[in-house]
């Protein structure tokens, strides 16, 4: 890994707004390839900071994982961007840099002086990327949205477990905060899009407007198409179209079993000791197995009580039969794998010591990614960025903080 | 036509299935130029040969998986058996940016089309390799698919209804979010490309991109020791959260409330005013503590009441609501119609189908599905003609020769 000194993305200087985690992780995904971010926090912080996890006992702003996590390799400074001396300060923020990320709502951001018109005019040579759950226009674009919004608008939540034999259970969120890692990586795509453009042949800004419910309808597999193309309704109850597919138990965890293709399947009843059931009509095509699903189950289940996870994991993946283990978060911490590659970075958060976080999502062959600097305490840079940066008076910088706006 | 900011960027495309083309068509979103290279040497991409067929009739160009990832896209036809074909595609590389595979580590270089020899005809050339676990590392060579792969990043153990066990997610989602981070890093390579003049290779692992949307449980246990609960659709801070039954079969609706005044307006409309000072309810921390009993009241309310009702109610009075959307009501949303996310380019096999469009709109540099998924093979002739200057003889001798198809 380079220093930041020598990272070209040094030149990208980002102001990233907003609340929560789509922003923070668009903006994030830039700062650790070595973009100049600066967070924009209100004065009473933000919310991950809020929302953990926590060090055992300890329920501290400075101390949210969720929020040291999105926002590594960032200065941050507070701002009041409902009062106008505030929206003045993100102005001369502006000024200096070359791209905009803010998550607040089309409904909200009048108040946050965050128009794309007044930016625009304001900021011509401005990239503004503005994430949010419905886009910038349409008859849900004011509507009130959170991630479990997200993912039900989207029509994931529709879908999953999948193959799900209780139809009194709701449609089921997928754990995290998912759409919103999306808003951010879609964010983060088309803002380097925009750069390299203007880097390229035009010297000009733009906005940029993402839509979360659409980044996530637009990965929901052939699930659109079952409408479209053939007029079929899909949910997240019914069965799976091949077997064996399903979750089992292990001597020490869970693993999920999985053959798609027939010579897989071969090659897993090789490895099972070639049972005399698996010869049977019920289980002669990967069809069949998935109709029989229950009875295929109750068979596999001895032989794999009988192994380790891990072991199993390994076995099956040798003889190119393609199990995953149900990881658990300490399993993946533990990963050789995952070591060897050196996927999780260490970051040394004042407070809260060591902690390791995942790293890079991309190996590249020359790069910048690093981790620089510990997520910014809450105000932290206020002093650096508005007195030595943008050349506030001490007596203007009390002023300011004494009304409140920062 | 729209021309995107990606205008003048030329792809020579590999991928297969579903995470790789998922990839190119970001690059296809925004403007590159992207060739897909399909070989007669394996059966057609797997993802022409899986239902839903148009109609239900199959044909490899009638496949609306494949149909929906390779929008914009163009298509060559070539036997990569042959060292002909590889020293044809080698020939383009030198007229390309990108180079985008997911085959398993190491097949590009078997196929003699790996990245060492691939940056000899164009020094700064960027590749792509996207597989299941890397390039490197004791599980380089294992197989990854999209539901394993959910297993593996820890969605499965993460996820799934209080007091059940770990449950699956309902969509392969590593699969298009290795694509979407592998298209970032692309991005990410190109605009290094342009301030210094290098190029480079990516490594990119299925399973770290989706690890790295795994940080709130990840730090449960690196902070707490602790393995985070599985919570169905609650929130560790918010209530009532939960996708509630509306009227009608299989119907619901997401209510999510984050604040004092969002939970005040909720009782308004449900006609409960006074429930907004229940002592199980009144604050936050009460709300989430009594969640089971909160659960049962507004579950009771919703079951009486279509769910666009409830959608248009709560969203009037300020409270994050919205249906269960399925696959219809997602094609038939006239939000996502009067936007113009959902497009119906013309195909020649299957006609005007709605797929889903493009996620974001650029006022500078606007983006545009150009046009339909290519027919196996169409674009064979056009792009050997404009890109090697072949002529029509040499391109009809090396198709008798079995080396295009």
């Amino acid at each position: 890994m380079a220093s930041s000194t020598s990272s070209p993305f040094a030149a990208l200087k980002i102001v990233e707004c907003g609340q929560g985690v789509s922003a923070a992780f668009g903006a994030k995904l830039l700062a650790d390839l070595g973009a100049q971010v600066i967070k924009v926090e209100p004065p009473e912080g933000d919310l991950t900071r809020g929302r953990g996890p926590f060090p055992a006992g300890s329920e501290d702003p400075e101390k949210s994982g969720t929020f040291i996590y999105l926002n590594t390799n960032k200065r941050g400074v507070t701002i009041d961007l409902t009062q106008a001396a505030g929206q003045q300060l993100l102005s001369e923020l502006l000024n200096r840099a070359d791209v905009l990320i803010h998550n607040v709502p089309p409904a909200e951001r009048s108040v946050w002086g965050l128009e794309n018109s007044a930016l625009q005019t304001r900021h011509p040579r401005l990239v503004i990327a503005a994430i949010s759950v419905f886009g910038g226009s349409g008859r849900y674009a004011s509507y009130k949205a959170y991630e479990l919004t997200a993912s039900n608008a989207s029509g994931w939540a529709f879908l999953s477990p999948g193959a799900s034999p209780y139809p009194d259970l709701p449609p089921l969120k997928c754990f995290g905060s998912q759409c919103d890692f999306q808003g951010g990586v879609h964010a983060a795509l088309t803002v380097l899009a925009a750069y390299f453009h203007r880097l390229k042949s035009s010297d000009t800004g733009q906005v940029i407007e993402i839509s979360e419910q659409e980044a996530v309808a637009a990965m929901l597999e052939m699930n659109l198409m079952h409408y479209t193309y053939a007029g079929r309704e899909t949910s997240r109850l019914g069965s799976r179209a091949l077997g064996p597919w399903f979750i089992a138990d292990c001597a020490d965890g869970q693993i999920f079993v999985l053959a798609v293709e027939e010579d897989q399947w071969q090659r897993l009843v090789d490895l099972m000791g070639n049972p005399e059931w698996a010869r049977e009509e019920l289980f002669k095509d990967r069809l069949s197995r998935a109709q029989n699903m229950d009875a295929l189950k109750a068979l596999m289940a001895e032989w794999l009580a009988g192994w380790k996870v891990q072991d199993l994991y390994r076995v099956a993946q040798e003889h190119r039969v393609p199990f995953a283990p149900i990881n658990t978060m300490r399993s993946l911490y533990e990963s050789e794998h995952l070591r060897q590659r050196n996927f999780f970075v260490d970051v040394h958060q004042p407070g809260v010591g060591k902690m390791r976080v995942p790293g890079m999502p991309s190996q590249y062959g020359k790069s910048f990614w690093a981790i620089r600097r510990p997520a910014p305490r809450l105000g932290e840079h206020n002093e650096e960025i508005f007195c030595a940066e943008l050349g506030l008076s001490q007596q203007r910088f009390r002023e300011l903080r004494n009304a409140g706006v920062i | 036509m729209a021309e995107g900011p990606l205008s003048g960027i030329r792809v020579l495309d590999f991928t297969w299935a579903w995470a790789g083309p998922f990839c190119t068509l970001q690059l296809a979103h925004l403007g590159a130029e992207v060739i897909r290279i399909e070989t007669t040497a394996r059966p057609a991409c797997v993802t022409r040969l899986i239902p839903p067929f148009a109609d239900d009739i199959p044909g490899p160009n009638r496949a609306g998986y494949f149909n929906q990832y390779n929008l914009g896209k163009k298509s060559i036809l070539m036997n990569l058996a042959r060292p002909e074909a590889v020293e044809i595609a080698c020939e383009m590389v030198r007229h390309c940016d990108v180079v985008a595979d997911n085959f398993a580590a190491g097949v590009m270089d078997k196929l003699g089309l790996g990245y060492d020899k691939l940056r000899r005809f164009k020094p700064d050339l960027i590749m792509i390799s996207m597989s299941g676990y890397g390039q490197t590392g004791p599980f380089k060579g294992f197989i990854g698919y999209g539901p394993p792969a959910s297993a593996a990043a820890g969605m499965f153990f993460t996820t799934g209804y209080r007091g059940m066990g770990p449950s699956e997610i309902g969509i392969s989602y590593p699969d298009p979010n290795a694509g979407i981070f592998g298209a970032f890093a692309i991005l990410a390579a190109l605009t290094q490309r342009e301030l210094t003049g290098e190029g480079q290779y990516i490594d990119q692992s299925q399973w770290e991109a989706a690890l790295v949307l795994m940080p709130e449980a990840l730090l449960h246990y690196e902070m707490t020791g602790r393995e985070p609960e599985r919570q169905g659709n609650r929130d560790w801070v918010m209530a009532p959260h939960e996708c509630y039954p509306a009227a009608g079969e299989d119907r619901w609706v997401s209510i999510a409330v984050g604040s004092e005044a969002e939970w005040r307006a909720l009782c308004k409309v449900m006609g409960s005013p006074g429930l907004a000072d229940d002592p199980r309810f009144k604050t936050a921390q009460l709300r989430k503590q009594n969640e089971d009993a909160l659960d049962e009241i507004v579950a009771a309310w919703t079951r009486q009441h279509d769910r666009w009702e409830l959608t248009r109610m709560l969203q009037a009075a300020g409270v994050a609501a919205f249906p269960a959307m399925s696959n219809k009501d997602l094609a038939e949303d006239p939000h996502l119609l009067e936007r113009g996310f959902l497009v119906e380019p013309e195909h020649p096999e299957v006609g005007k189908r709605k797929h889903a469009g493009i996620p974001w709109k650029m006022s500078g540099t606007p983006c545009s599905v150009r046009s339909a998924a290519p027919i196996r093979g169409a674009d064979t002739e056009e792009v050997l003609k404009s890109l090697l200057g072949y002529s029509s003889d040499k391109i009809e001798q090396l198709r008798k020769a079995g080396i295009l198809a």
